[in-house]
């Protein structure tokens, strides 16, 4: 009779602390993520147009400036990469230090403009105005001034 | 000795140890499958791990739909950074006015620079732009697809009659669009 047959029917169980481990760590990632995503898009009701000729963005580096809406057309603030700006002349001028800043550490960055579809126009055109002059104050090519509207698909 | 009757003559016999038959060597595999350890893997820790996070991704979803970009090259704003080339004929924009009605969302109108009548709705703004691009099936048409198109929202539009008119002017395939300052 073997050794083997002494000691019994082997054991073989898996060792589920690796997995326990890894599900842990996706689920922290997972949270973090989830948040950075929700400082960045503000749940907004976007414009969605008839037969849209719009595109998807690509995968160039970007920042996103929200319009944070309020009832009646007007708005909250603007927010640029989670923080608030007021809607003021002082917070429009911050925000496009902050812009023209973003655009010097890195020249070939992209704005996304997302403004509520019942937001007023006299709120959404500073933020144009805001980009296009941080691209001057960066001495950026002005020819690359450019804005991303966001709009959303509904087809 | 008595042949086996299930085993044809000319028929090749499986190899087995010295002295064992078939019928022993089935027994014995039999046997021994009954003493083999049985390999067990336990698959409730992880049925357990799987289901709280598919319960995690269901509750954190935000099913949105698909959000895209319109690309809008920005107007220089500083007098005096655009060059000018001198000999360039000024090009008259053609100009669109939108107004949103104050009394309720889906009200708006739309004027046009020029001697044109004003469309009634976005689909006719884009029909009239459509039809009047010069282009090889409409050579006689008015305008360039380059042609400067300024979009003109009042203080009050709202951003999405701002966006139909844009996108109206983007369909019938115009490049040079721009958003003028509210008035």
């Amino acid at each position: 009779m073997s050794i083997a047959c002494k000691r019994g029917p082997a054991q073989i169980e898996a060792n589920l602390t690796p997995m326990i481990d890894v599900t842990f760590l996706l689920i922290v990632f997972f949270v973090l993520v989830s948040q950075i995503v929700e400082l960045e898009n503000v749940d907004l009701q976007l414009p969605a147009p008839t037969d849209p000729m719009s595109e998807l963005a690509g995968d160039e580096q970007r920042v996103v400036v929200n319009v944070v809406p309020r009832p009646g057309g007007d708005i909250l603030e603007y927010r640029l990469g989670g923080q608030s700006y007021a809607a003021d002349r002082h917070g429009i001028a911050a925000m496009t230090a902050r812009l023209a800043s973003m655009y010097r550490n890195n020249p070939g960055l992209s704005v996304n403009l997302r403004a509520d579809a019942s937001t007023h126009y006299r709120w959404v055109e500073p933020v144009m105005q805001a980009v296009s002059t941080a691209a001057l104050q960066s001495g950026r090519e002005m020819a690359a001034a450019r804005v991303n509207l966001v709009v959303v698909r509904e087809d | 000795m008595p042949s086996d009757p299930s085993s044809a003559p000319n028929q090749p016999q499986p190899t087995f140890a010295a002295g064992e038959t078939l019928i022993e060597h089935t027994r014995l595999r039999q046997r021994r499958g009954r003493d083999r350890p049985r390999i067990g893997l336990n698959l409730v820790a992880m049925i357990d791990v799987v289901f709280l996070l598919l319960m995690y991704f269901l509750t954190v979803t935000d099913f949105k739909l698909g959000e895209e970009i319109y690309r809008l090259d920005l107007p220089q704003r500083q007098p005096g950074a655009q060059v000018l080339d001198p000999f360039e004929l000024d090009e008259e924009p053609l100009r669109i006015t939108v107004r949103s009605s104050q009394i309720g969302d889906d009200g708006y109108s739309i004027e046009l620079s020029g001697p044109y009548r004003p469309p009634a709705t976005f689909e006719d703004l884009f029909h009239f732009l459509d039809e009047r691009r010069i282009s090889a099936h409409a050579p006689g048409g008015l305008f360039a697809s380059d042609h400067p198109i300024i979009v003109e929202p009042m203080r009050t539009t709202r951003w999405e009659h701002a966006m139909e008119a844009f996108n109206a002017a983007a369909r019938a395939r115009y490049t040079n669009l721009t958003f003028a300052k509210p008035r």
